[in-house]
């Protein structure tokens, strides 16, 4: 049993959980994030790896690093976050759900009126 | 956020060309391996393939050929001074049985440059170790737990765990890697872990290294370990056209057929079947079988 899936690198799982959080604004823009040593602990992974998955969110400015003081949502954080998420959904995923509906031959325009309820 | 990969300072543990002779017998054909500071490193092997001898030759507590350096200093010759920076569980971890806790902790301050007593009375606050316990009236997962706690307290750059888990319930062995995790881990410490039970530390570890029949079948940073190898199950009808690129581990359960690839491209895989990223146990499991990997 493991917490993780082992189709992903456990960096990025872990970046898109502090992704979530920031997103669902559990954690809001100036507050603190878990540290590095905490998430380590939580999920027993190396300290490194935390390292690697909040420095992804560090490099498009989402999360800032204070000296000494830990990890907090940057300023302009989330609104940043949201358009980086919306782009990754439309270059990734979304066209994986085209060729879905395609493949089953389901008329997006006709689900998106029944609101996504089965008929 | 300053880098933390990119060591470029001294490794914590040079060993080059170590050997180990038991009467005629070679135990450990010639090692070389660097440890860096700020790792977790697991070293895995069966039974009898040369994981304590070499725990052994690091700490000092044998001699071997060949040239080993821990902190810079060779551990055989220097073992008393080495003593105050480096800490150790063994498998057979013994505490004096007969004294208190209170006492043992008293020694300790006594015996112990870079003991701190205050941090080893935090560390058992919340434990079910009393300090007026007798240590031989303690459970074994207490004992371990006490162990711990002495060991963490010692401000030591290098922790050697030799199966420190062993004969644990699951519960307590979580315990005992979160206090590590969570107490333990800096970016100058390192710490050294050899367990059986490699797939509940597999997410802790930064390096890995296999040992087999007294030699290093592979050593590699764990991420390296994810890009290199790939195990994927195979549909049916694609095991002829997989086993052409030359898995290096093949297992045919159930009818279904899981292989491990070294080195294959991922893409050229996923025609095949799912590709996942081998477990640790899976590789051992693999690499056991063939020639050391290079």
């Amino acid at each position: 049993m493991s917490q993780f899936n082992d189709s992903q690198p456990i960096f990025v799982q872990i970046g898109e959980r502090i992704a979530d959080m920031i997103l669902s604004k559990t954690t809001k823009e100036g507050e603190a994030l878990p540290s590095v040593r905490q998430i380590s602990a939580d999920l027993s992974v190396n300290p490194l790896t935390v390292t690697r998955a909040y420095q992804s969110l560090v490099d498009i400015g989402v999360v800032e690093s204070r000296r000494g003081m830990g990890m907090f949502v940057a300023e302009g954080g989330h609104q940043r976050l949201l358009a980086h998420e919306r782009q990754k959904f439309l270059t990734e995923e979304w066209p994986r759900v085209m060729a879905r509906l395609a493949a089953l031959d389901l008329d997006p325009t006709q689900l998106l009126k029944q609101g996504g309820k089965d008929e | 956020m300053n880098d933390l990969a990119q060591t470029t300072a001294a490794p914590i543990v040079s060993a080059r060309g170590l050997r180990k002779h038991f009467g005629r017998t070679e135990i450990l054909h010639g090692l070389d391996f660097d440890i860096p500071a700020g790792r977790i490193y697991g070293l895995v092997g069966h039974n009898g393939a040369g994981k304590t001898t070499t725990l052994n030759a690091l700490l000092g507590l044998t001699s071997y050929e060949g040239t080993v350096r821990v902190l810079g200093e060779d551990p055989y010759q220097k073992r008393a001074s080495l003593m105050k920076n480096v800490a150790f569980i063994s498998d057979v971890a013994s505490l004096p049985r007969f004294l208190r806790v209170r006492e043992l902790f008293a020694l300790l301050t006594n015996i112990h440059p870079n003991f701190d007593q205050a941090k080893a009375r935090g560390f058992l606050e919340g434990t079910d170790v009393k300090m007026e316990a007798r240590i031989k009236n303690l459970s074994k997962g207490m004992i371990a737990q006490l162990h711990l706690a002495v060991v963490m307290a010692i401000d030591a750059k290098l922790l050697v765990l030799d199966e420190p888990t062993l004969g644990l319930d699951i519960t307590y062995r979580k315990r005992f890697y979160r206090r590590l995790l969570e107490d333990y881990m800096t970016e100058e410490r390192t710490l050294l872990i050899t367990t059986h039970q490699v797939d509940e530390i597999e997410f802790m570890l930064s390096d890995i290294m296999f040992i087999r029949d007294g030699e290093l079948i592979l050593h590699m940073q764990m991420e390296t370990v994810s890009s290199k190898f790939s195990q994927v199950l195979v549909r049916p009808d694609q095991v002829a056209a997989a086993t052409a690129l030359g898995p290096i581990y093949s297992e045919t359960r159930f009818g279904q057929t899981a292989m491990v690839f070294d080195g294959v491209d991922r893409d050229r895989l996923a025609q095949f079947g799912d590709v996942t990223t081998p477990t640790l146990s899976d590789l051992f499991v693999a690499l056991m079988q063939r020639g050391p990997a290079k």
